[in-house]
């Protein structure tokens, strides 16, 4: 749970974690929060009333039907107290911080609630269901949001040991590769002993780190030489290398662990960051360019991409087998049309089953479509466009460039996410299977996701203290360096 | 019409009305933030920090916004005056050129440092690099929007 700051002694702790207990009140972010819980109970009650009148009428019963039952709201109030609790710690906090982030998660976080317990408690979950298996990841998640946005006062962690954090990242990808655990033909998950999870959602947030520590200490050279191949300037060779790495590793996802999100979201987000940081469109033209390559190549060798790809072009052809997911999800968008059919009032479940595979996971934004209507995930979109806007923002008005390619990088991590699945939902591209955001059942998804949005908070901070430069260094040490320098 | 199936619909269209009363509010605020951004003054390209100046003038924690091409130096000529007694008349040149600042010596005595080290020729500077002219120490910080 979200705990209150304790004022603890100077020194107790690593520094850049300090805790201190200055209240400041947050007015906007209270005000956007009331809207959110009434929003939330608001749906949970339409939820609850349209569920029973469907089972009075099953059952033939035409008394009248209890609109509010308080057992409808247990997991919802929990869910909301986590929310004000979050908000108490960060006034007390006193930092002067971001004040739509929370709110505007906490609202994506509650839809995901309401989608969870509408869907058969027995579809996923060891809790007592998926509501509350869900409802504990999302607290856990709630709490790395405040811890950090509390907590972090300095970047010098993330930006001294880039390199350190790539091996780290290297190292889950390899956990992956050993320890991988084939779900739905796909290696998605590592299991080791009990401990289970996706490491991809980790390492998107490693990336994002290692990405905006590269770009910021070499920005300057990337920007303004180039290496002239005929009539293309392309950009300096030596700094080409991890971009090349870069198109190496995501080529390398899809096909050791067959995880084209992963390599997708990991590869459009480089090349973001690359043209944040350099405000170059031939670099992205380029890597476009050699994404598409490496997608032909890959079309022409690997079956299951071949696969992926003639499901979307037509998912028609095999209805029953390799297109029954996508066909079921655009079925569903169609039922729901302009405002939806109401929460609870989709299409019943099939034999126990929602009628998509892997609904809480990959297709959440088909079912709130379904349930919502285009107008219901209009607005879904419209806040993660709000995440986005936020970390832009944050990046504007950061002191240096580390800073301004983090924040840009983490709000554009968790938007470009959302984009592709729910594209893929609606069939704008392969279907690839990675979570929406803060909507889908699962806890690797909800802390990394977490771990992003408290990092956004902290990195937000108005006034903030920028550690002390390190010494320049010559270039071929710069690219050859393999190791961190230490603490000073 | 069912009263039940009534109050159905009531609350469906809450729910979605409420939805879009979150959005609305954010983009209020959202609004607000970005007008009173763009009321400020006309964004610099960068602005110069005093971390230390032994001599107080200028004095630590002065920030000067700065245009394309600054000059610093004892004399009263240039943009930006170091009251410092290690510091030659025009000792540095900062420009930004394209995309980047770049910094350079103008022929001073006591040479130019960029995060501690020496600078021979022109060379680029970062946003939170250092720059050390005479005892004088200054920051390259992005400009305020």
């Amino acid at each position: 749970m979200t705990a209150a700051p304790a004022p603890a002694p100077a020194g107790a702790l690593r520094p850049g974690f300090r805790l201190a207990l200055r209240p400041r009140f947050r007015r906007r972010e209270l005000g956007l929060l009331l809207v959110v819980s009434v929003a939330l109970i608001a749906g949970r009650i339409s939820l609850g009333v349209t569920q029973r009148a469907a089972a009075a009428r099953l059952a033939g019963d035409s008394g009248p039907v209890a609109i509010v039952v308080p057992t409808d709201l247990a997991i919802l109030a929990a869910y909301v107290g986590v929310l004000f609790a979050a908000h108490l710690a960060l006034v007390l906090a006193g930092r002067r911080t971001d004040q739509i982030l929370l709110p505007t998660v906490g609202m994506l976080g509650g839809i995901g609630l309401l989608l969870m317990e509408r869907l058969p408690q027995t579809l996923a979950g060891s809790l007592g269901g998926l509501a509350r298996t869900q409802l504990v990841w999302l607290v856990l998640s709630f709490a790395l949001i405040t811890a950090l946005a509390v907590a972090v006062r300095n970047d010098a962690w993330l930006r001294r040991y880039k390199y350190t954090w790539a091996a780290v990242g290297v190292g889950l990808l390899l956990l992956a590769f050993v320890f991988g655990r084939d779900v739905n033909g796909a290696r998605l998950g590592i299991a080791i002993g009990p401990l289970t999870g996706q490491p991809s959602e980790l390492l998107k947030v490693i990336l994002v780190v290692f990405l905006a520590g590269y770009l910021s200490e070499n920005r300057s050279l990337l920007v303004e030489e180039s290496t002239r191949i005929g009539p293309f300037s392309v950009p300096p060779l030596p700094y080409l290398a991890p971009m090349v790495a870069m198109w190496a590793m995501a080529l390398g996802i899809v096909v050791v662990q067959r995880d084209l999100g992963a390599a997708l979201l990991f590869f459009l987000v480089f090349l973001l960051l690359l043209y944040v940081a350099t405000a170059r469109v031939s670099y992205v033209v380029l890597g476009v360019a050699a994404a598409l390559i490496g997608g032909a190549i890959l079309y022409s060798r690997l079956g299951y991409v071949q696969t992926r790809v003639d499901v979307w072009l037509n998912p028609f052809a095999d209805a029953q087998g390799a297109g029954f997911q996508i066909v079921q999800a655009l079925h569903a968008f169609a039922r729901g049309g302009l405002i939806g059919t109401g929460l609870g009032a989709g299409l019943p479940t099939i034999g126990g089953r929602p009628p998509i595979p892997a609904l809480h996971t990959d297709f959440p934004f088909a079912a709130l479509g379904e349930e919502l209507g285009l107008v219901g995930i209009l607005a879904i979109l419209g806040l993660y466009l709000v995440v986005i806007e936020r970390g832009l923002r944050i990046a504007a008005t950061a002191p240096d460039e580390f800073r301004a390619i983090l924040a840009a990088g983490l709000s554009l991590v968790v938007g470009v996410q959302a984009f592709i699945i729910a594209a893929g939902n609606l069939k704008l591209v392969p279907l690839t299977g990675i979570t929406l955001p803060f909507v889908s059942y699962g806890g690797s998804s909800l802390l990394a996701n977490g771990l992003v949005v408290g990092l956004l908070i902290a990195l937000s901070e108005r006034g903030a203290e920028l550690p002390p430069p390190g010494p320049r260094r010559g270039r071929l040490a710069r690219l050859g360096r393999l190791v961190d320098r230490g603490a000073p | 019409m069912d009263p039940a199936l009534l109050v159905v619909w009531i609350l469906r269209l809450l729910f979605l009305g409420l939805l879009y009363a979150f959005l609305w509010s954010v983009v209020r605020v959202l609004m607000r933030d970005l007008r009173s951004a763009s009321k400020g003054p006309a964004t610099a390209l960068g602005r110069l920090v005093v971390l230390a100046s032994p001599s107080g003038e200028p004095p630590v924690g002065a920030a000067f916004s700065l245009d394309a091409v600054v000059t610093l130096g004892r004399d009263v000529n240039n943009s930006i005056v170091l009251e410092d007694e290690f510091v030659s008349t025009t000792h540095a040149r900062l420009t930004f050129r394209g995309r980047a600042w770049y910094v350079e010596d103008a022929g001073s005595t006591n040479g130019t440092f960029v995060n501690g080290s020496r600078i021979d020729t022109i060379s680029p500077l970062a946003f939170g690099d250092e720059v050390q002219i005479g005892q004088v120490r200054l920051r390259l910080d992005r400009a305020r929007p």
